[in-house]
């Protein structure tokens, strides 16, 4: 029969195209059972919630919960992104996304001349304690989850440092947080530049720091949120964006270990972040392969005892690289396509992008829009009605297979160079980054990708959406940084930027330092500038 | 035989996005220029670079939204080293239509916002020096 129809289609099928996935995989017109053959049930798949979790990572799934509905929000000064914050929770959001200015992100004071032109934008501005305050006046977030998108350790390290020291002043124990940090050393040295970096191990270290200081004092924290998202967005494939995220994962793992911590205390909190692209069923069976490769790693290489190290959890952004500027409606097309993909592929968290995203930050009515995209999604479409609908599908699982091979192998390939800080080291990373956008680029160039409204069907007169404006900024946080200075002990400041270098020199965890310098009003300036000066700073000269 | 068109490439302020301007930089490259890539570096840097460098033309990289800002800074640093009509200033990047004309003004020769076809970049520069 099979062949009988192969014949056929070989005789009816005019336009002769092959296809590939957007990795590059050859895909067959017809997927059957013999595709599927070497499944086997218990292995391969399993059941949700029980290694190697491919149906989910949870029995219920979002019979339980649904995913958490978490939009990004952060421009200006803080008060303005509390208000943003506080409009999407009405609206329906379920978690809170912060992303910080470049500034911050770099650890920068909004007043330091490099910064200047950056205060407010990408984020939110945020000098110290202060304005952690300012940003979540009036949150309850011993009640609400909440996503620091710090990516950088630099930044991170201050930043979820004045988190927890405004946690502590309100009388919080950090193990009742709940909530992520990003706090990915690829940001830093590879994926985003900028002046000065700190070397891709002083990065690392930062940031494992921060993992190590809350496996024993925030227990449910998740310190990392590797930002394979990011590493997508800069013209990967779905394998690389998942093997070099579980190489960076595998990575925290091997230090945590070598710190002396057990793994069930820290790994069940070690987290992803994925992005959700266009080719739907590539995505769905990319998370199904990353959450096997990652139950497997656990359990075998790593000896996991306990389940809840095995089970990668992961949030999702839609992919703000295949959006367009041009005919930007199409925008939420595109974006709704891509969450559909995320739901069936078992996120925990999701964020949608704005329609304006290829323009500018999301104004109100983009990011209202995107939200409510999440909410049909979850109420109109009866997608949720069983866990992971498209299990046992023949070309799904196959996919899931094919993908799982190709994933493994460039694992393995990192692992050959000496995994994936020497990766970023040596400038490899970088060099594969730039292949890859340029192959992209000429790709697009010459029509071999289709854009709808770049390469094919544009028009010629655009209509501009109405574009977000940051506000003003520079000027608010620059009265508030002098007050500051006037307000606060300088002696307490000097003592706490001294114990930092101390620290940062003699190889302790900088966590609790950070902590109490963001109680004694230091700024985020301060405390970076404190550890390039130790660690010293980094350029990637290979670009 | 014609001199190679010199052009520095460099990203403004703070914005952390680097790989646009690689592939640029790439592309004039291909096409036979002589690029210089100065990475994140403020505006009286690429001026002075400029000079140093003695290149024709500069081409700056944004994508956070520090175009306004930054992009004339640029061209008032050209223009107290004495420079300014020696060297052309392009821009690129997450640049909203709206605010090219005031780019312009400000004496930035051209801006390739998002969805640039690279080649359109490279027969534009060349057009400048026939």
């Amino acid at each position: 029969m099979l062949k009988e129809w192969e014949k056929e289609y070989s005789q009816l099928n005019k336009l002769k195209h092959s296809y590939k996935s957007n990795s590059g995989i050859k895909i067959k017109p017809l997927y059957t059972p013999s595709d599927t053959n070497e499944v086997e049930y218990d292995n391969d798949l399993g059941f949700p919630g029980k290694p190697p979790f491919v149906r989910g990572v949870y029995p219920t799934m979002y019979h339980g919960r649904p995913w958490t509905m978490r939009q990004l929000a952060g421009f200006g000064p803080p008060e303005e992104t509390n208000k943003r914050y506080k409009f999407l929770l009405k609206e329906g959001a379920t978690g809170i996304n912060g992303v910080f200015d470049y500034p911050t992100l770099r650890g920068y004071d909004s007043t330091d001349p490099i910064a200047r032109a950056d205060v407010g934008r990408g984020g939110v501005a945020i000098e110290s304690l202060e304005d952690m305050n300012r940003l979540f006046d009036g949150i309850p977030i011993d009640e609400i989850s909440v996503s620091l998108v710090t990516c950088q350790p630099i930044g991170n390290i201050s930043i979820l440092g004045m988190y927890f020291a405004m946690a502590e002043k309100r009388g919080l124990d950090l193990n009742a947080l709940a909530g992520t940090s990003q706090n990915d050393f690829l940001m830093e040295t590879a994926i985003s530049l900028g002046f000065e970096e700190l070397p891709p191990s002083a990065a690392f270290r930062l940031s494992c720091d921060a993992i190590e200081f809350c496996a024993k004092c925030a227990k449910r924290w998740n310190p990392i949120n590797i930002d394979a998202y990011a590493y997508r967005e800069t013209r990967l494939s779905a394998i690389q964006e998942v093997a070099i995220g579980l190489s960076h994962a595998m990575a925290c793992v091997e230090e945590m270990k070598r710190r002396g911590l057990d793994v069930d205390d820290f790994a069940p909190r070690i987290s992803l972040f994925f992005s959700a692209h266009s080719d739907f069923f590539e995505e769905i069976a990319k998370y199904r392969a990353a959450r096997k490769i990652w139950s497997k790693i656990m359990r075998e290489r790593f000896q996991a005892r306990e389940e809840r190290s095995c089970r990668l959890r992961f949030n999702v952004q839609t992919a703000g690289s295949t959006l367009t500027a041009q005919q930007p409606l199409n925008n939420i097309t595109r974006s709704a396509y891509q969450a559909l993909a995320a739901v069936l592929g078992g996120v925990q968290s999701l964020h949608i992008n704005g329609y304006d995203e290829a323009i500018c930050s999301p104004t109100e009515q983009a990011a209202l829009t995107a939200l409510r995209s999440q909410q049909i999604l979850l109420h109109e479409t009866n997608v949720v009605n069983t866990i992971d609908p498209l299990g046992g599908s023949y070309f799904v699982e196959s996919l899931t297979l094919e993908l799982e091979k190709k994933i493994k192998a460039y694992m393995e390939m990192i692992e050959g160079m000496g995994g994936i800080v020497k990766a970023v080291e040596t400038g490899w990373l970088h060099s594969e980054i730039s292949d890859c956008a340029f192959k992209y680029q000429k790709a697009v160039e010459s029509g071999e990708i289709k854009v709808v409204g770049l390469n094919c069907f544009a028009v010629d007169e655009e209509v501009q959406p109405e574009i977000f404006v940051d506000p003003e900024t520079f000027s608010i946080q620059e009265k508030r940084l002098e007050k500051l200075r006037k307000e606060r002990d300088e002696g307490e400041v000097r003592t706490a930027l001294n114990d930092i270098k101390m620290a940062a020199e003699n190889g302790e965890n900088l966590m609790p330092y950070t902590i109490n310098s963001a109680k004694v009003k230091a700024t985020i300036g301060e405390v970076s500038k404190t550890l390039r000066e130790v660690f010293g700073v980094w350029s990637p000269s290979f670009i | 035989m014609a001199r190679k068109i010199r052009v520095l490439i460099s990203r403004l302020g703070l914005d952390a996005h680097w790989i646009g301007s690689t592939v640029i930089a790439k592309t004039l490259s291909n096409a036979g220029m002589e690029v210089i890539y100065g990475g994140s570096m403020i505006p009286e840097e690429i001026a002075r670079t400029a000079q140093q460098e003695n290149v024709d033309v500069i081409g700056l990289s944004t994508l956070s939204g520090n175009h306004q800002a930054l992009g004339p800074e640029v061209v008032k640093e050209l223009e107290s080293l004495g420079i300014k009509d020696d060297v052309l200033v392009l821009m690129g990047g997450t640049i909203p239509v709206r605010d090219v004309p005031v780019l312009k003004e400000s004496g930035i020769l051209e801006v390739f916002g998002t969805g640039t076809n690279t080649t359109e970049v490279v027969s534009f520069i060349e057009s400048q020096f026939k």
